[in-house]
């Protein structure tokens, strides 16, 4: 569902409008990747998608895609177990 | 389709055909004894899915442009222009191949539908319509690879976190994961999650192995994209890594295709022998168990426990015995599959399938003959060691309530080692 990232510790996701969440734990690498790749089209260009993962391969696949395809990962952090990313559709 | 993009086409069939496939395009009989060997042929009942019928879409183009009777008489001879109805089809049919070769097991002629069907991924490719998801994983990895310095602090920082829980698990507050470890004996490339790091790591451990982890993942996208040179070049990231680090042999994890690409394809794709052998993780784990260097119990794994054959390791690769020999040190109970080892069926997880969420549906309704196998074993556990077989056989599980335990090899292994806390390790 649409809506603003409310998670302590993250000065960005408090700030930034969020269009989707994804709750990807307990998916082991590389499908958090693949499943930011296919919501990535269900935001509008501009729109942030805000994805929690637990695996940590997360922490490298998923800014490396946003390399390759041309988006913008705005943060990757470590919550306590969890990995936090805002990634951008930038195109 | 314009003038140009045909071009393309069959440029691609000139440049890729070898004798070998025009030979299995020329001698299939049209038996189809493959319509019964095929997982997904009998899954669906959908022509689409024929490994014959993989054949004949590019039969078809080959004849019109390469076959002087197909360029004459092109409707008598079953010659056809390669239009957007048939490339709809190629790209249904080739990316949905999980390429277990269980039709060229079966064929009278050997015709290896996996080779034709890299033709007909190399034809999408070229004129833009490679499987989109798959691209971007093969260019993620690529990524990575070249730019190293970028993920390795992250990467590290992951690794530590996964020691901490091998010392959990060892009790060793020494326990390591060592990284770019000059003169190892093993070069171990996980996948990118830390389930296939924690249990190998705490394996090596306990055996004493001297041992350093990959900084890039076995997993190879480009494979199943289809794009030789970037399977290539993401293979050579660990390749060159383990020649750098003066390793005496690479170890691979439970992924049936990283296995199939380092031990079986690499050398000759790179035009050089390499200086270390190549394992899969379970031949190294039988051989740790028979030299007496981990102790594994029986009794810890409750329930009867089977064993899948995932295609790229077993029939595509040779890897028998070891696995089964390692489950077998595990528990009293243990029963085959039927059909199994070389005959063994595909789950249908294979070939990079459970990335493409379009043919999710083919997916699933192609695990039918897994699910008959794996109800009459009566198991209540499945040691699997292919990541994608996994990732299949747990929707499988979950779709028909088979109520069973889809786990690693090696997390088995890590369970029944008499550990501080090997309960955990999975």
């Amino acid at each position: 569902m649409p809506g603003a990232a409310r998670e302590k510790g993250s000065t960005m996701s408090e700030e930034i409008k969020v269009d989707l969440e994804l709750d990807l734990k307990g998916l082991l690498c590389p499908l958090p990747m693949v499943k930011v790749s296919q919501n990535i089209t269900n935001v509008p260009v501009g729109g942030v998608i805000r994805a929690v993962a637990t695996d940590p391969g997360s922490m490298a696949d998923i800014p490396a895609w946003a390399k390759s395809t041309g988006n913008e990962v705005l943060s990757a952090e470590k919550q306590g177990n969890e990995f936090v990313f805002l990634v951008k559709r930038v195109k | 389709m314009d003038a140009q993009a045909l071009q393309t086409i069959v440029g691609v069939i000139d440049k890729r055909m070898t004798r070998q496939v025009k030979q299995y395009l020329d001698i299939c009989a049209r038996c189809a004894i493959c319509k019964d060997a095929c997982h997904q042929y009998v899954g669906t009942d959908d022509l689409t899915y024929l490994p014959a019928r993989r054949a004949e879409l590019i039969r078809q183009v080959y004849k019109k442009y390469f076959d002087s009777a197909g360029r004459l008489v092109p409707a008598l001879y079953e010659a056809r222009d390669p239009d957007d109805a048939l490339l709809d089809e190629l790209y249904t049919s080739c990316y949905a191949c999980t390429g277990c070769r269980r039709c060229m097991y079966y064929c009278p002629f050997s015709i290896d539908t996996q080779q034709i069907v890299a033709i007909g991924k190399a034809m999408l490719i070229a004129v833009g319509r490679g499987q989109e998801m798959l691209g971007q994983l093969a260019d993620a990895a690529l990524f990575k690879g070249e730019n190293v310095e970028m993920f390795r602090d992250v990467l590290v920082s992951g690794f530590k976190d996964i020691e901490a829980e091998v010392r959990e698990i060892t009790g060793d507050p020494e326990a390591t994961i060592p990284v770019d470890k000059q003169g190892a004996d093993i070069l171990y490339v996980a996948l990118a999650g830390a389930h296939s790091i924690r249990p190998a790591a705490v394996i090596f451990h306990e055996a004493g192995v001297d041992w350093t982890i990959s900084l890039f993942e076995a997993a190879n996208y480009g494979y199943f994209f289809g794009d030789p040179e970037k399977a290539r070049l993401i293979a050579k990231r660990f390749m060159d890594e383990a020649k750098r680090l003066g390793v005496k042999e690479v170890v691979v994890p439970e992924c049936g295709h990283a296995y199939r690409v380092a031990e079986i394809f690499y050398e000759a794709w790179a035009k050089e022998a390499l200086p270390f052998k190549v394992s899969h993780i379970l031949e190294v784990v039988d051989r740790l168990i028979k030299q007496g260097r981990i102790t594994v119990e029986k009794g810890r794994i409750e329930g009867r426990v089977t064993y899948h054959d995932p295609c790229q390791i077993a029939r595509n690769g040779g890897i028998y015995e070891q696995p089964r020999d390692v489950v077998r040190a595990l528990t009293d109970d243990f029963v085959d599959l039927i059909p199994n080892r070389a005959e063994q069926w595909c789950c249908g997880g294979g070939g990079g399938i459970v990335a493409i969420d379009e043919l999710r549906d083919v997916r699933l309704k192609s695990g039918s003959k897994k699910v008959e196998q794996l109800k009459a074993s009566g198991a209540s556990v499945l040691a699997c060691p292919c990541e994608n077989c996994r990732l299949q056989i747990e929707d499988l599980n979950e779709m028909h309530g088979l109520g069973l335990q889809v786990r690693q090899v090696i997390d088995l292994v890590v369970e029944a080692m008499p550990l501080p806390r090997s309960a955990s390790a999975s």
